[in-house]
């Protein structure tokens, strides 16, 4: 199958929930969904056995944007189809993915600390990376933490 | 004042970590034994977490370079081959073909300094030491190799944005196949002792078995996942650099346990050294580099390559300034971990050090950070030859 | 006087400790060699033992201190006390009486016995551990080691190690009649030394030193002069019983070191089993295997 063939087959799975796609690269495929609708997505793409979840990203869009983007990488071969949900920076909370995905649960963890974003019925909140002595309340990814302060 | 180990719920839980023989970096499990056998694991990393992501916030593109190869001592190469080829999508250039190539080489030989320093760490582990010193010293052959191309026996910094900064000639090619046809003949022998030494194999036959499924649910990548069956190498699948050119064979295994991660990280080995002979065979002509401007334009990208543990992963954002705006760097060993923590259970402790190295963790790969060496400490700079005489004469 | 001057200068005591640490980094430098390491120098063990004896000894929490002093002292004084009744370096026995082998034999298990009652008297984790999985392997390879020695004795009909080496002296090399006698003795010596491959134990990729991890001073350098005593120990029983009895001490010497090199080829060789499956090694083939020889050779004295 090739790559585009792969992207369509992703695309159709989540197009009910797909507010809007976009072909930034030939080999990619990226989807802008609402929080609510990450689950559903989610489990679409891991009931069709679509590939595997590569990573989350985490991007801090600045205090003036006043939001965060999570980017799910899923990665089939050489196709990547990443779903992009935008949360508000003053209230960051989304739901967890662990239900239907396990191994989410590092990346999961990682979103918490570095960004302090809450994730909803994730088991697992404790540190990963940070040490056990980082003050509370402090997210290093952030884009208005500056490591010169710390 | 030590807790009795009874006291808490009657649980027993060994520590591993975050100093212990069997890690050679710093991590921290929690094994809850009972008798010999691990019911329970649990992990903490981040000992040695840097803070590089943020760190290229804060630096030119060019800077964040040296930084990123620093994420990893053995697969460092890697980690800027992946942001070299991102960074030059963002910015609309390609590399020349013959500096592909000699990426393509640099990547190969620091595959097979992974796995074989690997062999002989696994084979430490398992208690087995005779194919540890052996291993370790054969992979001296492909670091001087390395140092005799790059300069550096790790963190080669072989790349630079838009190309590579090392050349090979003549003589360096001679070398590499006197020293590969050196290697191709020791990795016969420990593909041998590897997959019939009884002895060896009463500690890696059916221990730490994962299954297609499992590793396909748990997203394992790499010679790992490759050992249970699963057909993912992005050499093959997703080709980059002079990957076109030069294709790969796949090579896996169906057992999924750990004769088969044995037997499928030796096995690429052979590849890789095909791989090498054939682009030094076939080495184009043609500049090592092109330019990159300075600010990159605004934009957003994922580069993927197959480091020696797996899928590395880059996210590198642009908002059109010499920084960049978000860099995320999800290095294969993460994803396999977990599998640790799962298949640990059920196994004897004895197999934990085993199942661990198994995947091939990377602890820094994974904690992804900066050393800032401090100046003010003033410590003494030696130069090559005090520190090789200072060794001749402490062993005299 | 004499005996005096027997247990504390020759052949036992001083002589014996640096015969055992001579034995000891023969031992070391054979496996590095192997290996392709350049391995310890001449004086490294000496230079250990003076180290560790200099040492602060770090009393952790929680333990028993008089225990954690006096089970060196023990273990050491166990196999040095097993030395007075072996012809050491093919001198002489400085003492000797009629069942005095299941004496010397009880008398090395002392050492190991020490070692687990040093790890279980400790809090620490990988200590506990190792105190299990060193009594468990004690277990293991005990009964096979006492049958293999046994052998001999059935033959020469006493329970004497004295009239059991001359016996041997007089005899054909009872390694060609009681082949398999020899090879579980060999072994279940590497077993009592937990040399690789029975160093689950110590295992430091899994339990960092066993049951000694809390020993540091002078009671982990009595446990390792102890150590060093039971192979030269071991190596003389094995050597005089299977090897011709006792001979001219130099051509006993190099008797001991030609089976030394042989456990040294075999630990460089071999992968560490773990704890069960050491455990099943020797109950399934080198226990069986013994007690076959065993039966055969009361079977055929009782015939002739």
């Amino acid at each position: 199958m090739t790559t585009e063939a792969i992207l369509q087959t992703g695309s159709a799975l989540i197009a009910v929930w797909a507010k809007e796609t976009l072909t930034p690269e030939p080999n990619r495929l990226d989807a802008i969904i609402e929080p609510d609708d990450l689950l559903a997505a989610v489990t679409a793409l891991r009931d069709a056995h679509w590939g595997y979840l590569s990573t989350i990203t985490g991007v801090d869009l600045g205090v003036e944007a006043g939001e965060f983007e999570l980017l799910y990488h899923f990665c089939a071969g050489a196709a990547i189809l990443t779903l992009r949900v935008r949360i508000p920076r003053d209230q960051p909370v989304v739901t967890s993915i662990y239900s239907v995905i396990p191994s989410v649960s590092f990346y999961e963890r990682e979103l918490i600390e570095m960004f302090g974003i809450t994730i909803e019925g994730t088991p697992n909140t404790d540190r990963l990376f940070l040490p056990d002595d980082w003050p509370q309340g402090v997210y290093p990814m952030r884009k208005d933490f500056n490591p010169a302060d710390a | 004042m030590p807790t009795t180990p009874t006291q808490e719920n009657d649980v027993f839980r060994i520590p591993i970590g975050p100093q212990h023989p069997a890690l050679k970096e710093p991590g921290h499990f929690e094994f809850t034994v009972d008798g010999e056998v691990v019911t329970a694991a649990t992990l903490r990393l981040g000992y040695v977490h840097r803070g590089i992501e943020k760190g290229t916030e804060g630096r030119n593109w060019i800077q964040s370079l040296y930084l990123l190869e620093r994420v990893c001592g053995i697969c460092s190469h890697v980690h800027a081959t992946a942001y070299c080829l991102g960074v030059e999508k963002l910015a609309g250039v390609e590399a020349p073909p013959r500096a592909q190539a000699i990426r393509v080489l640099v990547a190969e030989l620091e595959r097979i300094h992974s796995h074989m320093l690997w062999l002989g760490v696994a084979a430490h582990e398992a208690g087995f030491d005779m194919l540890f010193m052996y291993s370790w010293r054969d992979r001296e052959t492909v670091m001087n190799l390395l140092e005799g191309i790059t300069g550096n026996r790790v963190n080669y910094s072989a790349n630079q944005l838009g190309g590579v900064k090392c050349d090979i000639d003549g003589e360096q090619a001679d070398d590499i196949r006197v020293g590969l046809d050196f290697l191709e003949g020791r990795i016969k022998h420990y593909l041998d002792v590897v997959s019939q030494d009884t002895m060896f194999l009463r500690r890696t036959r059916g221990i730490g078995v994962m299954t297609r499924e499992d590793c396909e649910r748990m997203g394992i990548v790499g010679p790992t996942a490759r050992a249970s069956g699963v057909e993912l190498d992005l050499r093959v699948h997703a080709p980059y650099a002079a990957y076109p050119e030069h294709p790969v064979n796949l090579v896996t295994a169906t057992a999924g346990d750990l004769e088969a991660r044995f037997i499928v990280r030796v096995n690429e080995l052979f590849e890789s050294i095909r791989l090498i002979r054939e682009i030094l065979d076939d080495l184009p002509e043609g500049d090592l580099s092109v330019r990159v401007p300075r600010r990159i334009p605004a934009g957003e990208t994922i580069s993927r390559v197959e480091a020696p543990r797996g899928e590395l992963f880059y996210y590198i954002k642009s908002n059109r300034s010499d920084m960049a705006d978000r860099v995320k760097v999800r290095t294969p060993t993460l994803p396999n971990m977990a599998s640790v923590l799962e298949i640990a259970v059920g196994h004897q402790l004895a197999d934990i050090p085993m199942i661990l190295t198994g995947i091939d963790p990377c602890f820094s790969c994974n904690d992804r950070m900066v050393a800032i060496n401090d100046p003010s400490r003033g410590e003494q700079a030696w130069t090559w030859e005090q520190l090789r005489q200072y060794g001749i004469e402490y062993y005299r | 006087m004499s005996a005096i001057a027997a247990l504390l200068i020759f052949p036992g005591g001083v002589f014996l400790l640096l015969v055992g640490m001579i034995y000891e980094w023969i031992d070391r430098k054979l496996v590095a060699r192997f290996q392709n390491r350049m391995g310890p120098r001449w004086f490294q063990p000496l230079a250990d033992t003076i180290k560790l004896l200099a040492k602060e000894e770090v009393v952790p929490d929680g333990v028993d201190a008089r225990l954690f002093f006096t089970l060196p002292v023990i273990a050491l004084a166990g196999a040095m006390t097993a030395a007075l009744y072996v012809p050491l370096v093919g001198f002489e026995a400085s003492y000797s009486f009629s069942g005095d082998l299941i004496v010397t034999v009880y008398m090395l298990s002392l050492l190991t016995l020490g070692t687990g009652l040093a790890g279980a008297n400790t809090l620490n984790r990988f200590s506990l551990i190792g105190a299990t999985r060193t009594l468990t392997q004690l277990f293991s390879y005990e009964a096979p080691f006492l049958l293999a020695l046994l052998g001999p004795a059935i033959v020469a009909d006493s329970w004497q190690i004295g009239e059991i080496t001359d016996y041997a002296g007089d005899h054909v090399w009872l390694l060609v009649t009681q082949p398999i006698g020899f090879l579980v003795a060999l072994i279940g010596l590497m077993g009592k030394l937990e040399l690789p491959p029975f160093d689950a134990p110590e295992a430091e990729t899994e339990i960092v030193a066993g049951a000694l991890t809390e020993y540091s001073g002078r009671g982990l350098a009595l446990f390792h002069l102890g150590k060093g005593v039971e192979l030269v120990i071991g190596l003389t029983l094995v050597a005089a019983f299977y090897l011709g009895g006792v001979t001219h001490p130099l051509i006993f010497v190099a008797k001991t070191l030609a089976l030394l090199s042989i456990l040294a080829g075999l630990q460089a060789l071999m992968t560490r089993l773990r704890i069960d499956q050491t455990v099943g090694l020797w109950w399934r083939y080198g226990a069986l295997l013994v007690l076959a020889q065993f039966l055969a050779l009361i079977v055929w004295e009782g015939v002739m």
